[in-house]
């Protein structure tokens, strides 16, 4: 019974959105804002499931003693950074802004670019001509590299113009297939959704 | 044992390349490409006074990136005395955003909810991408803070995308897609993007289409676009550091293939 009742919801809400995009009718669009309206207010409540549930399985952690020092860090950030918030406003020149800009941006800045020493590393022991598709992976990934840094127009006047060939040829082909599929996925999942043919949403079981 | 020696000099010599490259000083030429140049003539080309609304959607690790991308282009708006209206997608690009307007604004002496607003977060950013295209006030009833949206002078008539010339979208992700199909497709707004290096191919086919107005890409795309507003900023200062790592790597791929034929042959011939 409850499923039949969540199907039926699924279905009501998938017929209405979808017919309320081709009306300019005021009902239309004042339907469209309210939906839109309760599904930011859900979102918002999923995130702070999110927080809650953070916060859990770290004091969980915690208590068991794996990691320990590194929770506690995360949890007090967890903390202190929404009492910074309403303490001190979020404005320019407060705690807040400062503690964004000077520990947490840094830090993940810091982590990200570390890619770089990976990606250095891999090029040198992965990056293989092993075979003719590797080798012309190997050629393109080389021509982009020129290209995209300040060398590759002085280096030789037709390096720029064949990387932007490999973009807009194959890479552009390739990605507008994966695009092309990816839209009539969604499409066909949608409408399986919608008329109750795709039912796993509606967890585990018949 | 052999691996992890040789791994760690090759990330001491990529930590001295770079920091010589970017100790160094020097500046390289980048010649501005045609995409660039579109997106810089889409904002010179806007009346004096234009509605942007600038989204950042991105995260504060890509910051080093993102940082000259959105300098420069808010910079051009600015300087174009074009009324700005910021907001961001994601929760990091939040603080991010309005500290890039603030520095921005404050170089070309603008003034807060006068010249330009900052509207904040919103979550869920498909909602709130339809959503202001219902209405951006019922969307964001306040600013980032917290003044109520009908006080400011920069959002005066700015009801929905309709009075809106432009959404540019600073991003290191996927959500300019978003812009594209539900802002663009649904509102029609015009999109405009600075995006990632990484991200530029992901891009490419909404330019090609129309569907994109105009882009400029990555690091390289920062420093064309400061040489277009005569202003050098990261971007050129970190052209250097770039070719230099690019350089290393082909350098590296190079070694490593060399190493590998030799390896092979050696083991054909015995």
């Amino acid at each position: 019974m409850n499923r039949r009742v969540a199907l039926v919801i699924c279905f009501g809400f998938g017929v209405v959105m979808f017919a309320q995009y081709f009306s300019q009718h005021p009902l239309a669009r004042g339907v469209n804002q309210a939906v839109l309206e309760y599904w930011q207010i859900i979102f918002a409540f999923a995130l702070l499931l999110g927080v809650v549930s953070f916060f859990q399985n770290n004091v969980r952690q915690i208590r068991h003693g794996s990691d320990r020092p590194y929770r506690i860090v995360s949890l007090i950030g967890l903390l202190a950074m929404p009492v910074v918030a309403v303490i001190g406003r979020i404005g320019a020149g407060s705690p807040f802004l400062w503690i964004f800009e000077n520990v947490q941006a840094p830090m993940q800045s810091t982590v990200f670019a570390l890619l770089a020493f990976f990606v250095a590393s891999a090029s040198f022991r992965g990056f293989r001509a092993r075979s003719v598709p590797a080798a012309i992976l190997l050629g393109a990934a080389i021509l982009i590299l020129l290209s995209r840094s300040a060398i590759g127009g002085p280096l030789s006047g037709w390096l720029p113009d064949a990387a932007d060939w490999i973009r807009h040829q194959p890479s552009m082909a390739a990605r507008r297939a994966i695009l092309i599929g990816i839209g009539l996925g969604s499409l066909t999942t949608s409408l399986r959704v919608i008329v109750g043919i795709e039912r796993t949403w509606l967890g585990g079981g018949k | 044992m052999n691996r992890v020696v040789s791994r760690h000099w090759i990330f001491l010599g990529l930590f001295v390349l770079v920091a010589l490259a970017m100790g160094s000083g020097i500046r390289l030429d980048t010649p501005v490409s045609d995409r660039t140049a579109e997106l810089y003539d889409f904002i010179e080309s806007l009346p004096e006074g234009s509605v942007l609304l600038v989204s950042f959607d991105h995260e504060a690790s890509s910051l080093p990136e993102i940082r000259p991308i959105g300098q420069a282009l808010l910079r051009h708006a600015f300087r174009k005395n074009h009324r700005l209206i910021g907001m961001a997608l994601l929760a990091e690009g939040t603080a991010i955003g309005y500290r890039l307007m603030q520095q921005a604004a404050a170089e070309y002496g603008k003034e807060y909810g006068k010249d330009y607003a900052y509207l904040g977060f919103k979550p869920q950013y498909i909602a709130a991408i339809l959503s202001m295209g219902e209405s951006i006030p019922a969307t964001f009833p306040k600013d980032y803070l917290g003044r109520p949206y009908e006080s400011l002078k920069a959002l005066d008539g700015v009801a929905t995308y309709a009075d809106v010339a432009g959404v540019l979208s600073i991003a290191d992700g996927s959500l300019t897609t978003h812009w594209m199909e539900y802002g663009r497709a649904r509102y029609g707004v015009r999109v405009v993007s600075g995006v990632t290096a990484a991200m530029v191919t992901t891009y490419d086919p909404y330019l090609a289409s129309g569907q994109m107005y105009a882009m400029m890409g990555g690091l390289r795309g920062a420093a064309e676009y400061e040489d277009l507003i005569a202003r050098p900023g990261g971007g050129k200062r970190g052209m250097l550091a770039q070719t230099a790592t690019h350089l290393y790597v082909i350098v590296l791929i190079g070694l490593g293939n060399l190493s590998y034929f030799l390896a092979r042959r050696k083991k054909e011939t015995s």
